[in-house]
C-alpha cells in the first residue's frame, strides 16, 4: 500500500510531530513497508482466535481505595517549565 | 416535533464516581483543594510511573450497571484514547471501547405522563482530565490536574428521545437512580455530573438527520434550551438548504445559543488500542451477585411502595422518591403519622420554605423528627392547622423546637370541653340580640359566633370542638 502525503502529514500533526519536507519520501516509504507488513499480518486466518490485549494470562490487580496525596504543589511543578500560583502554565489555548 | 420535524436525542452522561482516591492512582479526589494539591506523579504522567486500578471504583461503576438495569461484562479492557490536550498530561485517556464494563440496559422515564423506556448502550469507566483555566492571565492558560485521574463512569443511551423535554427527563432519572445507589453525588454545579447531547433532526417517515453534539451541559436548563436551540438551527440550516455537518459544538450559557467548536480538519482520531500497562479486567460471578444483594431499594419501586403503604397520590410519590434525600426524609417522619398530613407539610410547608432559603433537604433548618413532633401536635388538635403554620416559621428562624415555642408563647390549642362551654356562654351572653336573629332563621349569623369566640380565646379555641358546642347551644 502507498502512504501518500496527505497521510503523512495527518499522521504528523495527530502525533504532534513536525514533518521535514525533505523527509517526505523515505517516511513515505517507510511506513508504506510497515502497513505493508501489517497487511501481510492481516491475512491471517483469526475467525476463531480472540483478540489479546494482553499477552500474560491473568487479569487486573486491584487496589484498596484509600487516599494518600504524598505529592506536594511544589514536587508536581518542580519539572514544568513555566509555573504560575500552583498552577502549570501553557501559552493560551482557547477552543 | 418542532415546525413538522422530528427530533432525535442520544446523551452520554459523565458522572463522577464518589469514591476517596482516583481510579488509577491514590490521590485524593476532594472537590475545591489548593491547584495541583492532590496531583501523583502517576497523574502528572511522570515516565515509568503504572496505573493500578481502585476496586470500589470498579464495583460503584458494577452498582450502577445493575441500577440501570444492565448487563455486567465478566470481562472488559481499557483502551488508550489519544489526543494531545494541556490538561491530559499522559496524552491519552485510559477509557474503556471495544469491551465496557457494562453492556445493554434500560431506564424508564416519564414522559407526559406516560412511562416510556430509553435503552442504555453500554456505561465505560475512564479517567477525568484536568481543568484549564482560560481567563486567569491575557497569554498563558492555566492548569490543575487535581480533578486528573478522577474515575468518571460513562453512560451512553440509545438515541431513543424525541424532545427536550424527554432528554431532561432521562438525565434527571439516571441521576436519581445514581443517587439512590450512592455511586455519584450528581452535583451538576460542581461538575460531578455533566451531560454531552447528540441532536439531529428529521421529517417523519424519512431517514435520520446528520446529528451535532453539544458537550459538556452542566444544569437540566442548559440541556433543555441548547437542544431547543440547536434542533432550530439544524431546521433553519436545512430550510434554507445547507448541510449539516456532524460536529461538536458549545453551547454559551449566556447567549443561549451554540456554536462550532472544532473546524472539520482538525475531525478527531483517537487512535484507540488496548493500553499494554493495564490487564483484562475479569469479574467473578460471585463478585457481581454481592454486589447485585446490596442494592438498595431504588425510586420506581420505592414510588410503587409509598403508593401502595402510605396510600400516597402517583404524583405525590413521583415528587417524594425523585430525590433520595426527600424520600428518607419523608420516611422518617412518616413512620407511625398520617401520611396524608406529612405529605402535605413535606411537599408544601417544608418545600416552600426550602425553596425560600435555597437549601437542600439535607441543609433542612427543621430535622425530621422535630416536623415529626409538630405534625403530632396537629394530629392530636392540641395545635390548629393555622398556628402550626406560625410555629413552622418560627422553628426555621430561630431552630427551636415545637415543643418550646408553644410552651413560650403560650399557643396550645384550647381543647378542653368546659372551658369551651364557659366560652361559648360568655359569647352568646354578650350578643342577645343576634342569638335572637339566629334562632329567627338567620343562619348566617353562625359565623359571626364562631369569630367572636375565637377572638375571645385569642385564637386559642379548638374549632372543631367549638363548632360542635356553638351548634348544639344554639340549637336547643
Amino acid at each position: 500500500m502507498e502512504f501518500d502525503k496527505d497521510s503523512l502529514y495527518k499522521l504528523g500533526k495527530l502525533s504532534k510531530i513536525q514533518i521535514d519536507d525533505s523527509k517526505l519520501e523515505s517516511l513515505s516509504s517507510d511506513l508504506a513497508s510497515i502497513i505493508k507488513f501489517i497487511d501481510r499480518l492481516k491475512s491471517i486466518d483469526t475467525e476463531n482466535v480472540d483478540p489479546t490485549s494482553n499477552s500474560l494470562d491473568q487479569s487486573l490487580v486491584m487496589r484498596e481505595d484509600i487516599a494518600s496525596d504524598v505529592n506536594t504543589a511544589d514536587e508536581i511543578l518542580e519539572n514544568a517549565p513555566q509555573n504560575e500560583l500552583d498552577f502549570f502554565s501553557v501559552p493560551k489555548v482557547i477552543e | 416535533m418542532i415546525n413538522g420535524w422530528e427530533l432525535v436525542i442520544g446523551i452520554e452522561i459523565h458522572a463522577q464516581i464518589k469514591s476517596n482516591s482516583k481510579l488509577f492512582s491514590s490521590s485524593s479526589t476532594k472537590f475545591g483543594s489548593g491547584p495541583n494539591s492532590q496531583v501523583s506523579l502517576v497523574d502528572a504522567a511522570m515516565p515509568g510511573m503504572l496505573p493500578v486500578i481502585n476496586k470500589f471504583c470498579v464495583e460503584q461503576a458494577v452498582r450502577s450497571g445493575i441500577g440501570l438495569n444492565a448487563k455486567i461484562n465478566n470481562k472488559s479492557i481499557f483502551d488508550r484514547k489519544n489526543y494531545f490536550y494541556q490538561d491530559l498530561p499522559q496524552g491519552y485517556q485510559i477509557s474503556q471501547f471495544k469491551d465496557p464494563i457494562v453492556g445493554n440496559g434500560f431506564i424508564e422515564i416519564d414522559s407526559e405522563g406516560q412511562p416510556k423506556k430509553i435503552g442504555i448502550e453500554r456505561l465505560h469507566l475512564e479517567q477525568d482530565a484536568g481543568k484549564s483555566l482560560h481567563d486567569q492571565d491575557p497569554k498563558f492558560t492555566f492548569v490543575d490536574l487535581n480533578r486528573s485521574g478522577i474515575a468518571l463512569m460513562e453512560i451512553v443511551s440509545m438515541p431513543d428521545m424525541k424532545s427536550a423535554d424527554e432528554a431532561v427527563e432521562y438525565v434527571k432519572k439516571v441521576r436519581s437512580i445514581l443517587r439512590y445507589l450512592d455511586t455519584c453525588d450528581g452535583n451538576m454545579e460542581q461538575g460531578s455530573l455533566r451531560a454531552d447531547v447528540n441532536v439531529s433532526v428529521n421529517k417523519p417517515g424519512e431517514a435520520l438527520g446528520t446529528r451535532c453534539e453539544i458537550k459538556n451541559l452542566n444544569s437540566f436548563k442548559y440541556i433543555h434550551s441548547a437542544i431547543i436551540y440547536e434542533a432550530k438551527r439544524q431546521i433553519k440550516a436545512i430550510e434554507s438548504g445547507e448541510n449539516i455537518i456532524q460536529e461538536t459544538r458549545l453551547y454559551n450559557i449566556d447567549t443561549g445559543e451554540t456554536r462550532s467548536m472544532r473546524s472539520k480538519e482538525d475531525a478527531h482520531d483517537y487512535r484507540y488500542f488496548p493500553d499494554p500497562d493495564l490487564l483484562p479486567l475479569v469479574l467473578e460471578d460471585n463478585w457481581i451477585k454481592k454486589i447485585k444483594s446490596s442494592i438498595p431499594e431504588l425510586p420506581d419501586k420505592k414510588k410503587e411502595r409509598f403508593i401502595k403503604e402510605y396510600g400516597l397520590s402517583e404524583y405525590d410519590s413521583s415528587v417524594i422518591v425523585s430525590d433520595k434525600s426527600t424520600s428518607d426524609y419523608f420516611e422518617k417522619v412518616v413512620q407511625d403519622r398520617n401520611p396524608k398530613l406529612v405529605t402535605t407539610w413535606v411537599t408544601s410547608e417544608l418545600f416552600s420554605i426550602l425553596n425560600k432559603k435555597n437549601l437542600s433537604i439535607d441543609e433542612s433548618p427543621i430535622p425530621p423528627n422535630q416536623l415529626g413532633d409538630l405534625i403530632d401536635y396537629i394530629d392530636s388538635g392540641k395545635i390548629s392547622s393555622r398556628q402550626a403554620k406560625d410555629i413552622f416559621e418560627e422553628m426555621c428562624e430561630t431552630g427551636e423546637t415545637a415543643q418550646n415555642i408553644i410552651n413560650e408563647k403560650g399557643l396550645s390549642q384550647i381543647s378542653d370541653e368546659s372551658e369551651l362551654k364557659k366560652l361559648v356562654e360568655s359569647v352568646l351572653s354578650l350578643n342577645p340580640e343576634n342569638v335572637e336573629k339566629y334562632k329567627n332563621g338567620k343562619d348566617k349569623l353562625f359565623g359571626f359566633f364562631v369569630g367572636e369566640a375565637m377572638k375571645l380565646s385569642k385564637g386559642k379555641a379548638n374549632p372543631k370542638i367549638l363548632n360542635e358546642l356553638l351548634k348544639s347551644k344554639l340549637n336547643s
